[in-house]
């Protein structure tokens, strides 16, 4: 009885006081670096403890066997060992691997400048593209400001590293945009049809690109829209120039904004003096749809389409007859359609549909003659894409499109089309988080030359140090002549070999990078007294310099960006190989903005200068050899943000070549060389005033 | 008697065995009260990580509980406010927007998560406003979606007016915008009584202290 009392007692006692382990020791990284505040737990328990600052550990358990000591911490892999907790104490010494850090993990990067929201390296947003004087928010005019991208007043698009404009693409949402740029007055270059603010990014390269691009000589612009708004707003935007509207409606899951624009250049040209007497100063009237819808968690539907009109005529100096001026007018239409669906049909697959739709007609007088000229595109595309390893990618994909163009002079008419069917296939191997091949080829068959094309894509990227890179691309490029030469014969794909090396630092708040490169032009097209052929040669190489810095003064971000270019071809109507008038031999340009929040105003300036530009002197014996003088121009911009009716408003001033610097593009000779014109911009100043209010938001939304 | 003595024993046993064992919603209760006087105790970063990776442990057992992971957020939310270092902050909210959809996936259409989401997506926001603008209207939408649930929760107010506060004024926010908003919370502290002895209740303080400022 005693015993069994005793025994009883014992038991009870023993219960209660219950075995314990005391379980300590380190937490290291994988080299050997203590880790604090890394946790420490056995498995299904709410045993543990956190590690302090010189990484030790120390808890007590209950628990008894077989457990699973588990250990994790900020940026490091979870892990965990095994443990017989059958002693009084036990010690550790834990290893932890490091977790891919996404911000410090190589990347393909050579060619590319890469922008939007958060991404490494980038560089400009929608609010960038807006706030960068001298642009006007025109995403175009933005890209001159960095290297690469010459500067251009005298013919729309972009002239990257020597590359006429046709050899630049923009892509949106991965679509071929056939014409991204206004109706174009001759011998002026006009800003692009599409908002800054539809796109949360732009990646801009400038050689080198994907495989997934094609039918682009020189450079991609590389164009990624917004997902869903967050709520329902309206903007309205007035400016001198002329007004428009955006109205945002957010549902659940989807979004719809309907937009339109009206825009009329004739008051603006009565107070600015022109270069050309305007008969009717552009006029342009516009319409946008679009609908967005988050299909499922990780999917998303798109849907855009626009229509505008454009009407403009005008009178331009005749050098030789300066008593006929040569009148010319333009009746504009466009329409475009994007649409893309874009799902994770499981956590390694991808997929990516695209169809777009562009089409653009000009009409008008060229003196007494009519014309007209009707360019279409018609594209779909699809692509998948498989994701491997922990950063790992293979992409493959087909595309086709239809693309052509009718022109007519008077009633006789001539055109062609072309389907260019294209697959490509592509892989990102990261070999470490500190080295990266890109591996890719592409192929195209163009039905109207009826020829093929294989094309390889290589790049590689290698970390030299937490915030450094160096990268390396070799590309092979091919892209079908102009429409111009197309309608007239079937010729070649032109090609361009790219050789690129960058080296670049980027800190979340400063970057910088220095690029040279090298371009190895063949079979461009030349046009032989109306017989063209590919038979034209020519090499562009260069270096580029960009630093960028948005901490050192306080609210104030500034870049400064340098391109050095060298470049001969002998193309089109060149007798011989020379420096083509596009391309200058130093650019450089500086952007500052600054926000002052005393006054709540956002003040910018952008500075731009470029040597002399060659330009064709018939007495000279030597093709291309003039140079004009040097380029300057100073714009500069105000955005004040306050509230008008209660609504979040942003008054905006932008002023272009502000000291008034006489710039010259080039000259025209007359037919007998005697004479000359200099090729002037529209206007000496350029002057951009308006009220941009959001009513819904107390952010600047469109 | 043998049999009295075996039952004795036998009920010791039982007793003994019982005394040690607690039920789990017990031990669950008794955790997340240990968790909350680390919380009230921590005055240094530190002091919050480490009751953050309390609550995680917490949470790694008890798979179905919507607090522990909650409470980890707050703790990292936390963390971050004390430092200085923005690239470490925006690791800290990062984990803990984690934890809040974690939450979340426990406890849908609860008004305290929404709230807090809301809190860490304008903490996120202010690391780089310039770059971030979109989380301001994410943060709005999710505090949108906690009056909604429930339009007592006190803290639903104290955040939107913190958040009010540090905007500035061309942006919609400022002090005087902030005050009937905080005003607004306080009288809401007041009046609140939490579900339970561990459910959130934090805030009051705070609100009082901004408020202050408004004047």
């Amino acid at each position: 009885m005693k015993i069994l009392k005793l025994t009883s007692l014992f038991i009870f006692i023993f219960t209660l006081t219950q075995a314990q382990t005391k379980i300590s020791g380190i937490l290291k990284s994988t080299k050997g670096v203590p880790i604090a505040n890394g946790n420490i737990s056995i498995k299904n328990t709410y045993d543990g403890t956190s590690t302090d600052s010189i990484g030790r550990f120390s808890f007590s358990t209950t628990e008894t066997g077989l457990k699973i000591l588990q250990f994790s911490a900020l940026n490091f892999e979870t892990d965990s060992v095994t443990v017989e907790l059958n002693q009084t104490s036990l010690t550790f010494d834990l290893r932890i691997k490091p977790s891919i850090n996404l911000l410090e993990t190589v990347s393909i990067s050579a060619g590319y400048f890469i922008a939007g929201d958060g991404k490494k390296g980038a560089v400009l947003s929608a609010l960038d593209v807006a706030t960068t004087a001298g642009s006007n928010a025109d995403v175009f005019a933005a890209q001159q400001t960095l290297p690469g991208a010459q500067t251009s007043f005298s013919e729309s698009g972009l002239f990257v590293r020597g590359g006429s404009a046709s050899e630049t693409k923009t892509y949106f949402d991965g679509m071929l945009l056939k014409s991204p740029f206004n109706a174009t007055v001759p011998d002026q270059a006009s800003r692009g049809r599409l908002s800054a603010f539809l796109f949360k990014g732009t990646s801009f390269s400038a050689g080198g690109y994907s495989a997934q691009y094609g039918q682009a000589l020189s450079s991609a612009l590389i164009l990624e829209s917004t997902d869903l708004p967050e709520k329902t707003t309206t903007g309205i935007s007035v400016l001198n120039v002329g007004a428009g509207v955006d109205q945002n409606i957010r549902f659940k899951n989807s979004a719809l904004t309907i937009g339109g624009a009206y825009y009329n250049l004739g008051p603006t040209y009565h107070l600015i003096k022109q270069q050309n007497s305007y008969v009717k100063a552009p006029e342009q009237l516009s319409g946008s749809i679009q609908y967005k819808h988050k299909t499922s968690a990780t999917g998303m539907f798109k849907f855009y389409a626009t229509y505008g009109k454009t009407d403009l005529a005008l009178y331009q100096d005749n050098i030789d007859e300066p008593a006929l001026p040569k009148y010319f007018s333009n009746n504009n239409s466009n329409s475009y359609i994007n649409s893309t669906y874009k799902e994770y049909l499981n956590s390694k697959w991808k997929l990516d549909i695209g169809f777009s739709y562009n089409r653009d007609k000009d009409e008008g007088l060229l003196s007494q003659d009519n014309y007209t000229r009707k360019d279409n595109l018609t594209q779909g595309k699809v692509t998948l894409t498989n994701y491997f390893g922990q950063l790992s990618n293979f992409k493959f994909g087909a595309e086709t499109f239809k693309t052509g163009r009718t022109e007519s002079l008077n009633g006789q008419e001539r055109g062609y089309n072309d389907q260019i069917s294209s697959g490509f296939a592509e892989t990102d191997l990261f070999l470490t988080d500190k080295l990266v091949f890109r591996l890719g080829a592409r192929t195209e068959y163009s039905s109207y030359l009826k020829k093929y094309n294989l094309a390889p894509r290589t790049s590689v990227g290698l970390k030299t140090g937490i915030n450094s890179q160096v990268s390396f691309a070799y590309g092979r490029f091919y892209q079908n002549p102009e429409d111009e030469y197309l309608i007239i014969k079937r010729l070649d794909f032109e090609i361009a070999d790219h050789y690129i090396l960058k080296y670049e630092v980027n800190t979340p708040n400063r970057n910088f990078r220095i690029e040279g490169y090298y371009k190895d032009y063949n079979h461009l097209t030349k046009e032989n007294l109306g017989n063209p052929d590919n038979s034209g040669t020519g090499y562009a190489q260069g270096f580029e310099l960009f630093w960028r810095d948005k901490k050192t003064i306080k609210n104030g971000d500034y870049y400064i960006s340098y391109s050095f270019l060298d470049t001969k071809r002998n193309f089109r109507d060149f007798p011989a190989l020379a420096t083509p008038s596009f391309a200058a031999k130093h650019t450089a340009s500086m952007v500052y903005k600054q926000f002052i929040e005393k006054i709540q105003t956002q003040v910018g300036a952008t500075y731009t200068f470029a040597s002399g530009r060659p330009y064709v002197n018939p007495s000279n014996p030597v093709y291309l050899a003039d140079r004009t003088k040097c380029y300057n121009i100073l714009s500069l911009t105000v955005s004040h943000l306050t509230h008008i009716f209660k609504q979040f408003t942003v008054l905006y001033l932008n002023a272009n070549n502000v000291t008034g610097f006489n710039n010259v593009y080039g000259y025209q000779y007359s037919s007998n060389g005697l004479n000359r014109r200099a090729i002037l911009p529209s206007s000496k100043r350029n002057l951009v005033a308006g009220i941009l209010m959001t009513i819904g938001d107390s952010t600047f939304v469109r | 008697m043998k049999n009295l003595t075996k039952s004795l024993t036998l009920i010791l046993l039982v007793f003994s065995l019982n005394s040690f064992a607690q039920t789990s919603n017990e031990k669950f209760q008794t955790g997340i009260k240990k968790g909350l006087e680390m919380l009230n105790t921590a005055q240094l970063s530190n002091d919050f990580l480490k009751m953050s990776n309390y609550f995680e442990r917490i949470a790694q057992a008890e798979t179905k509980e919507w607090l522990p992971p909650y409470y980890a957020a707050y703790g990292n939310l936390l963390a971050g406010l004390m430092i200085d270092d923005k690239a470490l902050q925006d690791q800290y909210f990062d984990k803990a927007l984690t934890e809040i959809d974690q939450a979340n996936l426990l406890s849908a259409e609860n008004s305290e998560i929404y709230a807090l989401k809301g809190y860490i997506q304008f903490m996120k926001m202010s690391v780089d406003p310039q770059a971030r603008l979109s989380y301001m209207g994410a943060s709005a939408t999710s505090l949108g979606k906690a009056k909604i649930l429930n339009p007592d929760n006190p803290r639903i107010y104290l955040i939107n007016g913190q958040n009010t506060f540090y905007t500035p004024e061309a942006f919609g926010g400022g002090k005087i915008k902030a005050k009937p908003i905080l005003e607004n919370a306080v009288a809401k502290f007041t009046i609140f009584k939490p579900a339970s002895e561990n459910a959130p209740m934090w805030g009051a303080a705070r609100a009082k202290a901004l408020l202050a400022q408004c004047n």
